[in-house]
């Protein structure tokens, strides 16, 4: 694959760009869900291709081949090279990156069991013990799913970068629908929109213990059905973590993307309520603030050795004590940003898409203190819990989310189940309004594989870490 | 990759590997270019050249597949092997309705040969075009143009191929402070003006710049067809489905036959309607059928597949999505609902006073249940007062029920716009919705987010 990469960069040099890279990518699949006590679907997948990207005259040009063959890498490279000539003169501001060091070396996911090679049996056995932990008079539905990947990469730039990657993932979750009159309801474990993924052995999937955790799942849908609504006010509301991971993604992470700062996102995901000068001095949130994005975080699905344009792993801050100080950037936007260095934000969705700024895993420091201990200092307010709808605007600014869960919060006690619950707020208000974290014990990491940006449309993996939070002032119960 | 011989000769092959199993094969193949542009240069060009084949083999009740872009023979024997081998570890399907029989698929528009032979160069040239009409605004979005194949085998007989093109453009002409957005699809790319649609973004572009803030509330307004194709997907995918229908998770579940919505509103998916982006047959290549979805207000049926056809005592609609996506129900992927007879003034007209929408983002369902849906309106969002489409409004937060939207129309415009559909993730699979501009007595904003512009 390295060699493929390198042949791919040599025939873009010669068709005229003056620089190019290769990815050379080999995926194994496979997802398996179970419904109602019956195996679902089986899915094996695999796929390999190259993609080269080049820039000739400042203008960036990308093709792909899906054959790992010279004629393949060698074809792509030329196609790339055409697409970018027909936009070179006409170009008026050539692309520049910002100079990084040409890195040679490997990464490894490391794990016990790959998930690929546990038997079908033992997955299908693990899926159908937990579905059959969700049965339960009222509910109608009931689900189990886990998915596994491993993937190869290589990468080769006309730079000298020469790196080889190897990241193995998988992920499981559960999920339940109670009905009764025409109300419907639902309830998820680890986390809604199919489950968890981390970077890791299938050990990952047996500590979700998923049937441990399903009588609880069913007991919890089936009362929301019996539950009073959530209230239509302005109060003090706790996010449990899982909520938190998801806020942090749509109100941070996204915002803080250069390339959407720089409006290469405006048609299609958006573009930012943040500005380049932003960097250093603008207010996010309180104090308690603090915001990391570490691609070297253990298990987390942002982890790797190196970005998609070479620019090893690390670990820097984003926002400090509520003042952006960082960005997710990419060798192209740190150009324009000026300074030393940057980048190591780019992934690509497989070899048939084009590196963009993403998310690698972004976390919220944890505070002090539990979950109880955040309820115990309100005195009226709603516990929100697990995501089941989220929208946010252009700017990342106005956002709206639902929850599957919500209980009333009295006099510092954790009160009534309360059902379809939501709540909305403008970022850096809502982030102002922050008042307490609880501290890393109570502290989780959830991994999502469905970060939509792009066009065409790429999904990512990223992992966010966050404990339970504290606002004031948040306005609940949103309904038509 | 000039026709679909090639999409049905590797499906055939892929069936012939299965080496005695019944199976069936699954090919998407696609070559497409996506010229993007952001502040009026091409900036994230992509050309892909893909085909992969999904292998699904039935032992006695047990289902097994397997997918791979290896198209040798090797790639397609070891797809085979590994559908096989989890078919043998796999539990009985009840639920599994077999193979398709061998059926024709009916004969449909939608390949342009003149599309099919846009090249890198082409594609950067039409981008080129758009940009170049917007002035000194600056312009974001792309133009596309692809061939897409699809081939559906089996080893009993089954045996349908299409070959579909498509053609975008998607325009937002913006500055810091002002946004206007138009886009325009169609199966034939000579149909697209770049430079007119970009010339519609900065028109409207120019008409936003101190945009106002509005009080939440209920609001009269006309939602342009782009708006209008978006709320209506997000119901379309969770209500209109067979399988969320029979689940009861469906705004429909219990509901059909009841008149639901205004008289006025009709709703069909019509696979062969030429105006759309048509197809002849599902992934599991069952032909496509007209469903009448809704007809003057009553709703009359929902979309089928084979799994869920079964279930009901029904036949297939031809809705099937592919494997292993199938598990989500059958979805309809080409919606028409008919005009009426208004202008886009004319709907302003009975709108009175309210609200004027080009543009939805990030739309999501907060209860699917009651179709009810949140997102954001954008590039264009203004008040209506005394009849006319009059000052620039902020972006509005809206969390609106889509069937009390289709209920209380107060008109539907008389020209039908074929709206794209598709945000190209995973294979490329074009579709859209051929939908007016609409007038709605009820269309429920929560608040305000930013102004328009970057």
């Amino acid at each position: 694959m390295r060699e493929l990469c390198g042949t791919a960069v040599d025939a873009a040099l010669a068709a005229g760009a003056e620089y190019a890279d290769a990815r050379a990518i080999l995926r194994r699949t496979q997802d398996i869900a179970t419904k109602n006590g019956e195996v679902e679907s089986i899915a094996d997948g695999e796929s390999e291709g190259i993609g080269v990207r080049v820039l000739v005259r400042g203008a960036w040009g990308f093709a792909c081949d899906r054959r790992l063959s010279n004629s393949g890498a060698k074809e792509a490279a030329a196609r790339a090279a055409e697409f970018a000539q027909a936009s070179a003169s006409r170009t008026p501001r050539p692309v520049v990156l910002a100079p990084a060091r040409a890195e040679q070396g490997e990464y490894r996911t490391p794990f016990q069991r790959d998930p690929i090679d546990v038997p079908l049996e033992e997955k299908i056995e693990l899926l159908l013990r937990a579905d059959a932990s969700l049965r339960h008079a009222d509910v109608t539905i009931t689900q189990a799913a886990a998915r596994a990947s491993r993937e190869q990469r290589a990468f080769r730039s006309s730079e000298g970068a020469d790196v080889f990657q190897e990241f193995v993932e998988c992920g499981a979750g559960l999920e339940v629908l109670a009905t009764t009159d025409g109300a419907v309801q639902v309830r998820s474990y680890p986390s809604a929109h199919g489950g968890s993924s981390a970077q890791a052995g299938w050990e990952y999937v047996e500590g979700l213990a998923l049937d441990e955790h399903g009588p609880r799942v069913a007991e919890e849908a089936a009362a929301l059905l019996r539950a009073d609504p959530c209230p239509q006010k302005v109060t003090t509301v706790v996010i449990d973590s899982e909520q938190m991971q998801l806020q942090v993604h749509e109100s941070v992470g996204h915002p803080t993307e250069l390339d959407r700062i720089y409006g290469t996102e405006a048609a299609y995901a958006g573009t930012s309520f943040l500005k380049p000068e932003d960097l250093g001095s603008l207010r996010y949130g309180s104090e308690l603030m603090n915001i990391t994005a570490d691609s070297t975080t253990p298990l987390g699905l942002g982890t790797f050795g190196y970005d998609d344009e070479g620019v090893p792993a690390r670990r820097e801050p984003i926002v400090s004590a509520g003042i952006l100080e960082g960005f997710l950037d990419s060798r192209e936007t740190a150009s324009l940003l000026g300074g030393e260095g940057g980048g190591g934000s780019m992934r690509a969705d497989g070899w048939s898409r084009m590196p963009l700024v993403r998310m690698t895993n972004l976390h919220l420091e944890p505070g002090e203190g539990t979950l109880d201990d955040l309820i115990a200092d309100v005195d009226d307010g709603i516990l929100l819990g697990t995501n089941k709808s989220w929208s946010i605007d252009d700017k990342r600014l106005n956002f709206q989310f639902g929850t599957q869960v919500a209980w009333e919060i009295t006099k510092g006690k954790r009160g009534r189940l309360l059902r379809d619950a939501t709540y909305m707020g403008v970022t850096p208000e809502f982030w102002g309004s922050l008042d307490a974290l609880a501290g890393k014990e109570e502290w989780t990491m959830g991994g999502l594989t469905n970060c939509g940006k792009g066009q065409p449309g790429q999904s990512a993996h990223v992992s966010h870490g966050a404990p339970p939070a504290r606002f004031r002032q948040v306005r609940v119960g949103i309904r038509s | 990759m000039s026709d679909s011989s090639r999409a049905l000769e590797l499906a055939e092959r892929a069936c012939r590997a299965t080496e005695g199993d019944e199976a069936d094969a699954l090919v998407q193949a696609q070559r497409s270019g996506f010229a993007r542009f952001a502040d009026s240069v091409v900036h994230q060009p992509t050309l892909i050249v893909d085909e992969s084949v999904t292998v699904r083999v039935a032992r006695e009740g047990r289902v097994g597949c397997a997918s791979t872009n290896r198209t040798d023979d090797e790639g397609l024997a070891e797809a085979a092997r590994r559908a096989a081998a989890i078919a043998d570890r796999a539990p009985t399907d009840p639920g599994f309705p077999g193979l398709q029989p061998p059926i024709e698929a009916p004969a449909v528009d939608g390949f342009d040969e003149e599309t099919s032979t846009e090249g890198p160069s082409d594609q950067a040239e039409r981008a080129w075009s758009a940009i170049e009409a917007t002035g000194d605004l600056g312009l974001y979005g792309y133009y596309t143009s692809g061939v897409t194949e699809l081939g559906v085998a089996s080893t009993t007989g089954l045996s349908v191929s299409q070959t579909m093109t498509d053609a975008t453009v998607l325009a937002l002409a913006a500055s810091e402070s002002c946004s206007g957005y138009a886009e325009a699809t169609s199966w034939k790319a000579g149909e697209i003006d770049p430079a007119r649609v970009a010339h519609e973004a900065a028109e409207k572009a120019a008409r936003t710049t101190g945009a106002h803030d509005l009080e939440p509330g209920t609001y009269r307004a006309v939602l342009e067809p782009y708006a209008f194709a978006e709320l209506l997907w997000y119901f379309a995918y969770s209500s209109l489905g067979a399988l969320a229908l029979l689940e009861g998770r469906s705004f429909l579940s219990g509901r059909v036959g009841e008149k639901l919505f205004h008289p006025a509103f009709s709703l069909y998916d019509d696979g062969g309607d030429p105006r759309g982006l048509p197809k002849a047959f599902d992934f599991e290549g069952v032909p496509k059928q007209r469903v009448a979805i809704v007809e003057s207000g009553v709703t009359n049926d929902v979309v089928w597949d084979r799994r869920t056809a079964a279930q009901a005592g029904r036949e297939s609609t031809g809705h099937a999505l592919a494997p292993p996506a199938q598990s989500f129900g059958p979805v309809p992927f080409n919606l028409s609902v008919p005009g009426g007879t208004a202008g886009v003034d004319e709907l302003a007209e009975l709108v009175g006073d309210g609200i004027y929408v080009t543009r939805l983002h990030y739309v999501n369902l907060v209860d699917p249940r009651e179709g009810l849906i949140t997102g954001m309106t954008r590039d264009g969002t203004f008040r209506i007062e005394g009849g006319r489409v009059t000052e620039p409004l902020a972006n509005l937060r809206f969390t609106t029920s889509f069937p009390a939207l289709a209920a209380s129309l107060l008109g539907l415009g008389r020209d039908v716009t074929l709206v794209n559909g598709s945000d190209f993730y995973g294979d490329r699979y074009p579709f859209g919705s051929l939908v007016p501009a609409v007038a709605t007595e009820a269309f429920t904003v929560v608040g305000t987010g930013s102004g328009p512009g970057l």
